[in-house]
């Protein structure tokens, strides 16, 4: 069963103030080392699919078609938007063992290299489009 | 440069594709496969994946001892991920070009056109930092 983990923030000021872009440079570099080993872990156990880190908020456009098809972007977004900063894709054989692996990317080293305890969303990605629409 | 092109909604707005006609749904699934192949036969598609509904949507945090403590309730407005593109182009406007098509994917005749949410991809951990 393959579940997708999400590391997801808002781009509000409180928010802003805490980011990964306010820490010291050493605990940026720990909270990576803590990525980067649990990646490596997640391939040698064979439950790695894939793992993406996004651009920052300020970056994010929306996109619309107008009436000819062509693209409308929008940049502005409500304060308690949240944004998608980060995720894994991993191929487990039980939720419980994808909520497990959430609980460790949950407890990354954050400031100080304490454990963040950053909220994970989980759940499963879908193979195909459900039969009912093909 | 990777781009990701992602489709959102609420816990109703995912109700509401369970009210979808099967013709309906049938011609959204084949304008996403076509999307798709047509990704692929110009060499930018990446990735794509659909989610589960949001009712299977699990918060994990890591509890004192490292243990995952879950958690299902939601607020009502929370956006959830519904699926993505993952695509590699030359430009940024190349990204919303292709966003904007799948917003004008079909759906119900008074759907009209959807946001699609565009971020690029970094290619290394936080490459900001490195």
């Amino acid at each position: 069963m393959k579940y997708m983990m999400m590391m997801s923030f808002k781009a509000d000021k409180e928010s802003m103030s805490k980011s990964i872009k306010t820490w010291p440079k050493q605990d940026v570099q720990a909270h990576i080392a803590f990525m980067i080993g649990f990646n490596k872990e997640l391939k040698a156990s064979g439950e790695f699919v894939a793992a993406e880190g996004l651009a920052w908020p300020e970056q994010a456009k929306l996109v619309r078609a107008g009436r000819d098809g062509s693209p409308i972007t929008d940049g502005v977004f409500p304060e308690s938007k949240e944004f998608l900063i980060g995720f894994w894709i991993i191929d487990v054989e039980t939720p419980e063992r994808a909520y497990q692996l959430a609980a460790r990317a949950s407890a990354a080293p954050g400031p100080g290299g304490a454990p963040l305890n950053m909220p994970i969303e989980v759940r499963q990605v879908m193979s195909g489009p459900p039969e009912e629409f093909q | 440069m990777k781009y990701i092109l992602m489709m959102s909604g609420t816990k109703a707005d995912f109700e509401w594709y369970t009210k979808w006609s099967k013709q309906e749904l049938q011609a959204h699934t084949a304008f996403m496969r076509d999307f798709s192949r047509e990704l692929k036969d110009s060499g930018k598609f990446v990735g794509a994946e659909g989610l589960a509904f949001p009712d299977e949507a699990r918060i994990v945090r890591a509890g004192s001892k490292g243990e995952p403590i879950t958690d299902g309730v939601f607020p009502e407005a929370k956006e959830f991920l519904a699926g993505y593109f993952m695509i590699d182009v030359e430009s940024p406007e190349e990204a919303y070009r292709l966003a904007a098509r799948v917003s004008a994917a079909p759906g119900p005749k008074d759907r009209g056109t959807q946001p699609i949410e565009v971020r690029q991809v970094m290619s290394g951990p936080l490459e900001d930092f490195s």
